[in-house]
């Protein structure tokens, strides 16, 4: 089948996702779908299989207009999609879980026979290794990924999307689902493929659509046409994003974080780490390199399995988020805004404030009013807020806006060690200037920012090093020289070093 | 019985973790009785007991089915209560024959459980805040229409079966033994039961498979009134009357079976072997503590103590999930 | 379709009127039916003895709302109120301790339990309806064995003294002024205290409460602990209004009466927002209906029907009128 997308625009509260988005996919052809965190893949996916309503478009099936209403509706369109969440239910059976959709039933009950033949039947072409009679709570998490896609596949859908269906299984098995997408190709059947990795993209997929924040980058190239080179361009919209920040003065004889030979639970492996006073320490990594485990890891969160982590040369066993914040200074900026980040249904005033409410508050351990406003207020100008007031829920607020408040309620509580990761996820051009700028004046006043990003152009402005992080090890250190070719191949040439197949990402 | 009937998983009669640890605690809990007291293992006690159980094991099950579907029916007793008052009355008042009366008080309970779902499923108005509120109100119209005066007059077919019996086998015990493998027919087998557990799984993935959470609610409050229904039946037959105080014992009964039976509070995963031995085990409590002589009293503490170790071993072989909170 | 909650999200203040206008109105307006109806509705025996009642209800609201507040449930309110109902009696009529100090140990011991439940919630992990579900039994349970259930009712003289004692008038309970001294402790507290404001972003985002650097488990502890406290100020008030300790009191009885006021009221289920101008409107509507029902003699019987349609139509206003914080949760896009 034929999937065309038409104009297609989506906002939430506070961020354009889509801005009038095309792409015309043609039966029999594998056509990946690519872009940053936070570009519009997932909407746009989340969309055509009915999880969303666009504001304005539409989208064609062979030509004739469809419309869903739900989900089920584009079921029965014939639209199979593997998304981003984990989508099995936890207490069923894989076998029950790869054909929920269309449960076989004998006398009007499910043959559960049946369902174990079937479902072994797509399996077998992907992992002979998963007992089909297994509970899915029981999987490991790219056990998961693979029932995910066979149930996807058992749907013989003739539209079938793909989010990042490779993030976390083996190259082997990969390599089992792209034969898989190869024969339905063959079938005849319109596959959209969404990867960040370059290489599958460019062996599997016969064209290519990018988008960048919400726009079409890229529309529709022949796979044949573009070089690797291009696509990352498309992506990031070439150097001049690597923008010149100004200079800063780290003292390097003052080493404020260090991490010594640590291991953690999470998986990571004698990391060693020194950040310096009012130094951008980057640490790039892949999704699922350990990057935000290793932040929650200095927070208290996870166990530490070996090595010292030393705070302003003192060696620390932090418990918590309080212990971090109230006896050492340390602020921590989640890459989940809305769900660590933001009290979102609170005003921005509690928002910057809580941090500090202890530290404002006067007789009695109560804080007026008064004592809030003043406190908050300098930073709504400092960094330039856009929000009609202190008391505007920062629900209201832009992706942008909200960013800045996260990141207001650690200079309030005066802390000197901060570490912020993923700071301009699906957050507009305009505004990620602004933070860039923030981030770095932070920096100048003495402030030590620990930055995490898995975006190239972002690590490349702001950090004065960079420390590549692949597999839960530090596998390089490179010295920043601004200058986007540079650097982005010193950081790649540390990872391929290690595993020259995971080639990608940028 | 040939296929294994829970989840259509893997067979489940091999020790199982939901009730496996009942089952052993019936087991001693009775030798241990048996040798205290002579009287424990005599045809009439073991009636009583096995009397006992009959109701709580619909109560239980009636919470199960919305806990099965990630929701909570506060109304459970109240609905009970508010079905036998008119089960009874309309026998007594109107002189409606019991083949009559019985379903039509079974379809009052659905009734009830399709406002329950309803209101759950279409307002977004949180489920627990419903049942409390509908609750309430058929509390309300229990009181308000008895005035808190049983009816007495029930048909001797009724009575006769509340306190038949066949051996130790109480006739009571055929409305649970006939209803719970249709429950896990229902929940095990049957599409709708599995869209059932599978909203409550993860209400979003289900979404995603096609299947309408909206409507898998409202047939799980509707079937939880139906349960409830049965169970207020049972009730005025092993009373004899329709008592306005029935039900409202049932609310604790109604979580603490299906949790200690290893039903997730969550959603998504019942058990109803393990609601029906935490029932069992509840009643052994109480009659052992009679035949002994000890002090009633220790019933509710022995509860609360049960649903404790509950959550305990469930806690204890749970595995960690995700980044490590 | 879910994304109205995020695209209006509405901040409300403990003590803000303007949703409990709403309630006041209402309120208002019952009072003026059944006092037209029956005028010895505003008579001042039935002011008095509708004011005792109230500040019990009251207070059994403040019990809940505290742990509403940090996104929790209690559904021990009223085993805690009535073990502490008979410690307090055992301390006055057996242990012959002064009535403050006796009041004191019986406070501190619901203080004690509501702490038991919010460590085991904040320690474990386990959802407090669960371990609040388990305490409830327990507590409860141990009360039955330890008292025989045998009410206490040889209590000192002035404990019933202060449950018929009238100020203001002769139509004013001091018991009611008890309530609405907690109230304004609590209004304050929510309002103005580092504790109070953490409890409450506790409750509206746990994550990002405890990634601000707030100790969320130990809000939950003290919101348990406070709870108890609040339970055990019921508890003794109905000691005082009965004049001896009955184990019949508090328990499952409390459950409707404790979710009632600050639901009505308007506090969230989820957690985050709590209004105690709010509970204690939510409570008055209920005592008015109870006595408006009995004095205008359609009687007792048929109150839980009308506090039960009560509870419906006031959430479902609230919620019809979009500013609803108890909606599930969206989900993001």
């Amino acid at each position: 089948m034929d999937l065309a997308i038409e104009h297609l625009s989506k906002s939430f509260p506070s961020v354009r996702a889509l801005d009038d988005i095309s792409i015309h996919v043609r039966a029999g052809e594998i056509h990946a779908l690519m872009g940053e965190n936070g570009a519009g893949k997932s909407t746009l996916i989340k969309i055509v299989t009915g999880v969303h309503k666009p504001d304005s478009g539409r989208l064609l099936l062979d030509g004739r207009e469809a419309e869903f209403a739900s989900p089920r509706d584009a079921l029965a369109a014939a639209i199979g999609a593997v998304h981003q969440e984990r989508n099995l239910i936890p207490r069923f059976s894989v076998g029950e879980n790869i054909l929920l959709e269309h449960l076989p039933t004998r006398n009007g009950m499910v043959d559960y026979p049946e369902v174990h033949k079937r479902a072994r039947a797509v399996l077998d072409q992907l992992d002979r290794g998963i007992d089909t009679r297994a509970e899915v709570a029981t999987l490991s998490v790219a056990q998961m990924q693979i029932v995910e896609i066979a149930k996807a596949l058992s749907l013989q859908a003739k539209v079938l999307l793909l989010d990042e269906p490779t993030a976390s299984i083996t190259t082997h098995e990969a390599d089992a689902l792209f034969d898989v997408l190869r024969r339905l190709k063959a079938r005849n059947v319109a596959i959209v493929f969404v990867s960040h990795k370059l290489e599958e993209v460019l062996s599997l997929c016969d064209r290519v659509t990018v988008l960048r924040d919400g726009r079409i980058a890229a529309s529709g190239e022949p796979i044949a046409n573009v070089t690797r080179r291009q696509l990352v361009s498309f992506m990031i919209g070439r150097d001049e994003r690597v923008a010149d920040i100004g200079a800063r003065n780290p003292d390097r004889d003052q080493a404020v974080l260090e991490l010594a030979g640590l291991s953690t639970s999470f998986g990571h492996r004698d990391v060693n780490l020194t950040l310096y006073r009012g130094e951008i320490l980057g640490l790039y990594g892949l999704v699922g390199a350990g990057r935000t485990e290793l932040a929650r890891s200095i927070l208290g969160f996870g166990e530490r399995t070996g090595g010292a982590i030393r705070v302003r040369g003192q060696a620390v066993s932090i418990q918590s988020m309080h212990e971090a914040l109230e006896r050492h200074r340390i602020g921590y900026v989640s890459e989940d805004r809305k769900g660590e980040g933001l009290l979102l249904a609170y005003p921005v005033r509690d928002n910057i404030a809580i941090t500090i409410w202890r530290r404002i508050a006067g007789a009695l351990g109560l804080i007026t009013r008064g004592a809030e406003t003043k406190a908050a207020r300098p930073f709504i100008e400092r960094l330039a807020i856009r929000t009609p007031s202190l008391e505007a829920a920062v629900a209201n607020l832009s992706g942008g806006n909200q960013q800045k408040v996260s990141i207001a309620k650690w200079l309030a509580a005066r802390t000197d060690i901060l570490i912020i990761d993923e700071p301009t996820v699906g957050i507009d051009v305009k505004t990620k200037v602004e933070i860039h700028e923030l981030i770095a004046g932070i920096a100048r006043d003495g402030v030590s920012v620990l930055l995490i990003s898995s975006e190239m152009a972002e690590i490349v402005t702001l950090a004065d090093r960079i420390l590549v992080l692949h597999d839960f090890r530090v596998v390089g250190e490179v010295a920043n020289d601004h200058r986007y070719e540079t650097t982005s191949a010193a950081i790649m040439t540390s990872i391929h070093a290690v595993e020259p197949a995971v080639a990608g990402v940028v | 019985m040939a296929p294994p009937l829970e989840g259509g998983l893997t067979l489940r009669w091999v020790p199982n973790t939901d009730w496996a640890g009942l089952l052993a605690a019936i087991v001693i809990g009775s030798a241990a009785l048996a040798f205290l007291s002579p009287n424990f293992l005599s045809e009439f006690n073991v009636y009583v007991l096995l009397r006992s159980v009959c109701v709580g094991i619909l109560v239980a099950f009636a919470q199960m089915l919305t806990l099965a579907v990630g929701q909570m029916n506060l109304a459970v007793g109240a609905l009970g209560g508010m079905v036998a008052i008119l089960f009874g009355g309309m026998m007594e008042a109107f002189g409606v024959p019991l083949w009559l009366a019985v379903p039509l008080a079974v379809a009052i309970g659905v009734a009830g459980g399709l406002v329950n779902g309803l209101l759950a499923a279409h307002t977004g108005i949180n489920g627990f805040i419903v049942t409390l509120a509908t609750g309430s109100a058929f509390t309300g119209v229990n009181l308000g229409l008895t005035k808190s005066a049983p009816f007495y007059k029930m048909p001797h077919a009724l009575q006769d079966f509340g306190n038949g019996r066949f051996g130790a086998f109480p006739f009571l015990l055929i409305a649970p033994i006939v209803v719970s493998p249709l429950l896990a027919l229902f929940l095990f087998r049957l599409p709708a039961g599995r869209r059932l557990l599978a909203v409550g799984g993860n209400s979003e993935a289900a979404a995603l498979s096609g299947v309408s959470p909206a409507n898998a609610i409202v047939l799980a409050h509707c079937l939880s009134g139906l349960l409830a229904a049965i169970g207020a039946v049972l009730a005025v037959a092993q009373l004899g009357s329709a008592q306005p105080l029935i039900g409202s014992d049932w609310l604790l009964l109604s979580f603490a079976a299906p949790i200690i039976g290893g039903t997730a509070l969550a959603g998504g995963y019942v058990s109803i072997f393990g609601a029906i031995l935490a029932v069992l085990v509840i009643a052994l409590i109480q009659n052992g503590l009679v035949l002994v002589n000890a002090d009633p009293y220790w019933v509710q503490f022995l509860l609360g103590a049960l649903i404790v170790a509950a959550i305990a071993l469930n806690r204890w072989r749970a595995r960690p999930i995700g980044l490590g909170w | 379709m879910t994304e109205q909650v995020l695209q209006q999200p509405r901040y409300r203040r403990p003590f803000v009127m303007g949703q409990q206008a709403g309630l006041l109105v209402i309120l208002i307006a019952l009072g003026a039916l059944f006092t037209a109806k029956s005028p010895g509705f505003l008579s001042s025996f039935n002011l008095f003895t509708l004011g005792r009642s109230l500040a019990i209800d009251i207070v059994i609201g403040f019990s809940q709302m505290v742990v509403l507040a940090t996104g929790g449930m209690n559904l021990s309110v009223g085993s805690i109120g009535v073990c502490v109902v008979m410690a307090g009696g055992y301390f006055m009529q057996v242990a012959g301790l002064p009535i403050p100090v006796a009041c004191a140990l019986a406070l501190a011991l619901g203080g004690a339990l509501g702490w038991l439940n919010g460590v085991t919630i904040a320690k474990s992990g386990i959802n407090s309806f669960v371990v609040t579900l388990a305490s409830a039994n327990l507590f409860s349970g141990a009360m039955l064995i330890a008292t025989k259930a045998a009410p206490l009712n040889a209590l000192p003289r002035s404990v019933g003294a202060f449950g018929q004692m009238r100020v203001g008038g002769g139509w004013v309970s001091p018991m009611l002024l008890v309530a609405i001294l907690i109230g304004v402790a609590l209004a304050i507290f929510y309002r103005y205290s580092v504790i109070g404001r953490q409890s409450l972003a506790t409750g509206a985002n746990l994550r990002a409460t405890e990634m601000s650097g707030v100790p969320v488990g130990r809000r939950i502890i003290a919101a348990h602990a406070l709870s108890g406290v609040l339970a055990g100020v019921a508890g003794l008030l109905t000691v005082a209004r009965v004049g001896a300790a009955m184990p019949a009191a508090g328990g499952q009885d409390w459950l409707l009466p404790s979710f009632l006021g600050p639901v009505v009221g308007g506090a969230s289920l989820a957690g985050g927002f709590v209004s105690v101008g709010g509970t204690i409107l939510g409570a008055a509507l209920v005592t008015t209906i109870r006595s408006g029902l009995l004095v205008m003699g359609i009687g007792n019987f048929w109150l839980d029907l009308f506090l039960g349609l009560f509870l419906l139509a006031a959430v479902l206003a609230q919620h019809y009128r979009g500013s609803v914080p108890w909606r599930r949760r969206s989900r993001e896009g």
